[in-house]
């Protein structure tokens, strides 16, 4: 037994491990930069000082985030890439460098036309006119041969134009030059030949993932709260949804499971399963939208506040603050429940139907026990059970389906939280929705896992399944 | 087999009214352009007759074009000698600016005639509801379709190998198993890592573009890894490198399960959504591509129970290959019980979709869903029928799909038939 158990938990190292990576792997591909995003900044235009110190507290918080450090354990890539671009704090150059060195097969000749670029920038006078400026800055961004041929003969242009830039010339032709070099020293062959590089401990996703163990998971782009603070804001109104809908349902639906078994064939047996089956496929935002629309104030009867009302405030008694609360959470509790019922209590008759069918109930009936002793005391308890473990596979769902009740009704939930952030694009909160969701999903598997290994005795975990 | 599962199937009431159901669905979703369209399905213009529905798919493809008279027309005012429209003369996209703001189904429209009326109202711009709701027949059909058979192809792949070669039924050499590791690798390799930027260069410019070189990475990668299969075959066989080896599939393949299982679907959808651009494609292929497991558990299971059974044996003993084994005659015999979770994984798949497009996420807001028709309801609360019928149509199409799974799980258990 504790064999197992502990196999169990060693089982769900790795399942964590490639959700994470998962998760990981979407995160990196997020459009825009995070850094950015944190600090605000307008990129471009301004002094060269401002800049320089944009750039500095650029460099900073992207240290600070990890985001100079290698991505994983290790890398895998062609030898014509060079694999310390991570290094390189603008991510728009370093995706260009990136791609120049792939095309052209020779990374020491790209790195030096980059030098060139950056000497032939920083050599240039301050001129009234940002025109020769922008044309070198806009070198950075091109990586199609035709297109750099262009902008270089459209700078060589303006210096010719321009008398001042004489200074700078030599630097001109440096860059020239080596873009030259570059051209004629294509080593196409190094694309083919895959190199793998070591990083070690020192990289993106185990900085990532040691802060998420810490509980460190980011911060959001909206308001640069923590995003935990975040989370354990929102988690309240969806645990007491969630876990009030399931003590609900479970109330509901296994004695009705039950009767539903025993009374087989029976009209209002009859009546109540094809209510549940149509209630199984019965879209709860549909429900949810309709209710809304019916009962919510508006055109029609208004039994119940429209949900952009104000929620009601906590300082106000107790026997004021909460009736009102009940009132504004009957809906999105009955909306959130009926499905989950539906479907325990179809579990629930399945499971009770095919044990009435085992011969001990027939000993038992045969004993001449009363049909209510038969029901509740040989055949419910011998049921119950994959019922209850059910618990751990639906609370999982049952989280994941607030993000629709909760936008429906607007409850502050995490479903509302992980909606706008979807719409802000913040990702920091996406992910760690994600990840959190992916972990709970796992811990309900173990625990119903765990919940069956104790209190089934004919389920042996000891020898191998034949 | 197939007879008697049809048998069976028949016998219960309620699946046939849902299978004929579906049915109906899928002939609204093929003739959608005729059932609802601002074309005339026929008419006679100036002396001529034209098939406008017909000639729009020509025109469409950029077989033929347009004659000036039709140019940049209403189609509902030009003077025709005859014509004959389609029962609903709209388009979803066509505005009838004389019923805007959402008119009701029941309240007096200004129409010129009776067979112009909006049958289910219109909503706040003017689109004509029931139109609308048949063109986005073909969607829904069209997403579950299309995500199950990504969804049924791997499940069965997956679920077939780990149920018929177990944990101790695919032995090789130690040779040939390294061999295909290095050569998966550096199929990887040429396959995508160095298209790599080739890809994304064609992903951006637009999904069309991307198939012909996802295509050819696929080839590249299947080239190599053949290659270096049957590299590791002619090298096993030597002498010294031919010590064997089990792969334990099942457990491999069941472990991919549990981990498929615990990712949630909809946020994962939410989040690849939130870095990608809004289509329908990717929608169906993230469903598809976590949807699986379901049908791989099913074949799994029915597999275990197959390969240990008279015929399969017999087989062997008739010196069949193994991949004969395997596809003539194990795999034929264990899809029935796939149906079901195909049916019920339809359901779910569309219930997934018009969840989304009811979230404004991941279906491009142009795409006129079911979800996305119910979404309205939210901006205009007072327009009830924007709010009931394509509930209705996902309700019906949900609950019908549920319907036929539930009848094919009661028609494949032995205990049930009579």
């Amino acid at each position: 037994m504790l064999n197992y158990l502990l196999k169990r938990l060693l089982y769900i190292i790795p399942t964590l491990l490639a959700i994470s990576i998962i998760t990981f792997v979407i995160s990196l591909n997020a459009p825009g930069d995070p850094v950015e995003s944190l600090l605000n900044m307008n990129s471009g235009e301004g002094q060269l000082s401002e800049r320089q110190a944009q750039e500095a507290a650029y460099a900073e918080m992207r240290h600070k985030l990890g985001l100079d450090l290698p991505l994983f354990y290790f890398s895998v890539s062609s030898a014509a890439s060079c694999d310390t671009l991570y290094k390189l704090s603008n991510r728009m150059h370093r995706e260009v460098l990136e791609r120049m060195a792939f095309t052209y097969g020779n990374w020491k000749a790209v790195a030096n036309y980059y030098k060139c670029i950056m000497n032939l920038e920083k050599s240039l006078p301050n001129l009234p006119s940002y025109e020769v400026k922008n044309q070198v800055s806009a070198l950075y961004e091109k990586f199609d041969s035709t297109q750099i041929n262009q902008s270089i003969s459209q700078i060589s242009k303006t210096f010719n134009k321009n008398e001042q830039l004489k200074s700078s010339i030599s630097f001109l032709s440096d860059l020239i030059n080596s873009y030259n070099y570059l051209l004629h020293q294509q080593q196409q062959l190094n694309k083919y030949i895959p190199v793998i590089h070591w990083h070690g401990a020192r990289n993106q996703y185990h900085h990532w993932l040691s802060g998420f163990v810490k509980g460190d998971f980011g911060v959001s782009y909206q308001d640069r709260r923590p995003v935990s603070s975040l989370i354990w804001d929102a988690i309240g109104w969806t645990l007491l949804l969630s876990l009030s809908s399931m003590v609900l349902a479970y109330l509901i639906a296994i004695p009705m499971g039950v009767y539903s078994a025993v009374e087989k064939g029976s009209l209002s047996e009859k009546s109540i399963t094809s209510v549940l089956f149509m209630m199984y496929s019965l879209p709860n935002f549909w429900v949810a939208t309709l209710a809304v629309i019916f009962l919510c104030g508006g055109d029609w009867l208004s039994w119940f506040p429209s949900p952009g009302a104000d929620w009601p405030s906590r300082d106000a008694p107790f026997t004021e603050w909460f009736p009102a609360l009940a009132i504004r959470l009957t809906l999105p509790l009955i909306c959130y429940t009926y499905g989950n019922l539906a479907f325990i209590s179809r579990q629930m008759r399945g499971g009770m139907m095919s044990v009435m069918g085992q011969d001990y109930i027939r000993t038992a009936r045969a004993k001449g026990l009363s049909e209510r002793q038969v029901v509740w005391k040989h055949a419910f308890k011998n049921a119950l059970l994959p019922i209850i473990t059910l618990f751990a596979n639906i609370f999982p769902f049952a989280i994941a389906g607030s993000f629709v009740i909760e936008f429906i009704f607007s409850i502050p939930g995490m479903g509302k939280l992980t909606y706008e952030a979807l719409m802000a694009r913040n990702y920091p909160v996406i992910f760690t929705v994600m990840m959190f969701l992916a972990i709970m999903t796992l811990l309900g598997n173990l625990i119903a896992d765990i919940i069956y290994a104790f209190a089934d005795p004919r389920i042996s975990y000891s020898h191998k399944r034949a | 087999m197939k007879i008697d599962l049809i048998k069976q199937f028949r016998k219960n009431n309620l699946a046939v009214y849902a299978a004929r159901f579906i049915l109906v669905m899928i002939i609204v979703a093929t003739l959608a352009d005729l059932l609802a369209n601002e074309k005339p399905i026929i008419c006679s213009y100036k002396g001529k007759i034209y098939y406008p529905v017909f000639h729009a798919y020509l025109v469409d493809v950029g077989l033929s074009r347009w004659q000036n008279d039709f140019q940049n027309k209403e189609w509902s005012s030009l003077h025709y000698d005859w014509t004959l429209f389609p029962p609903i003369p709209y388009l979803p996209q066509n505005i009838d600016k004389n019923n805007m703001h959402s008119v009701s189904p029941f309240a007096i429209q200004q129409v010129p005639s009776k067979h112009w009326k909006h049958w289910m109202g219109t909503d706040e711009l003017g689109h004509d509801l029931l139109s609308a709701m048949i063109h986005g027949t073909r969607i829904a059909l069209l997403v579950g379709l299309v995500s199950m058979s990504i969804a049924g192809f791997i499940g069965i792949v997956l679920g077939s190998a780990a149920g018929y070669f177990g944990d101790e039924h695919l032995k090789i050499t130690w040779t040939e198993l390294l061999f295909n590791i290095f050569f998966l690798f550096l199929a990887f390799f040429y396959g995508f890592g160095i298209r790599s930027y080739i890809l994304k260069d064609a992903i951006s410019i637009s999904v069309l573009n991307f198939f012909p070189s996802l295509l050819l990475s696929l080839l590249i990668f299947l080239a190599v890894f053949y290659t270096g299969n049957r590299l590791g075959k002619l090298a096993g066989t030597l002498p010294i490198l031919n010590k064997k080896v089990y792969i334990p599939i099942d457990i491999i393949i069941c472990r991919l399960i549990e981990i498929m299982n615990s990712i949630p679907v909809l946020f994962l959808i939410i989040s690849i959504i939130s870095i990608a651009k809004p289509s329908l494609l990717l929608v169906m292929a993230i469903i598809g591509l976590t949807g699986w497991t379901g049908i791989a558990r099913f074949i799994r299971a029915e597999l275990l129970k197959i390969r240990s059974l008279e015929f399969i044996e017999a087989a062997y003993a008739l010196g069949f290959s193994e991949r004969r084994t395997l596809f003539r005659h194990a795999i034929p015999n264990a899809i029935a019980p796939v149906l079901i979770a195909i049916a019920f994984g339809i359901a779910g798949s569309i219930l997934l979709e018009s969840t989304l497009s009811f979230l404004g996420i991941g279906v491009p807001p142009e795409t006129l869903t079911w979800g996305s028709l119910l979404s309205e309801a939210r901006q205009s609360p007072s327009a009830w029928w924007m709010a009931v019928f394509p509930g209705m149509a996902i309700f019906l199409t949900v609950t019908v799909y549920n319907l036929a799974g539930e009848g094919l799980s009661d028609a494949l258990d032995p205990r049930l038939r009579k």
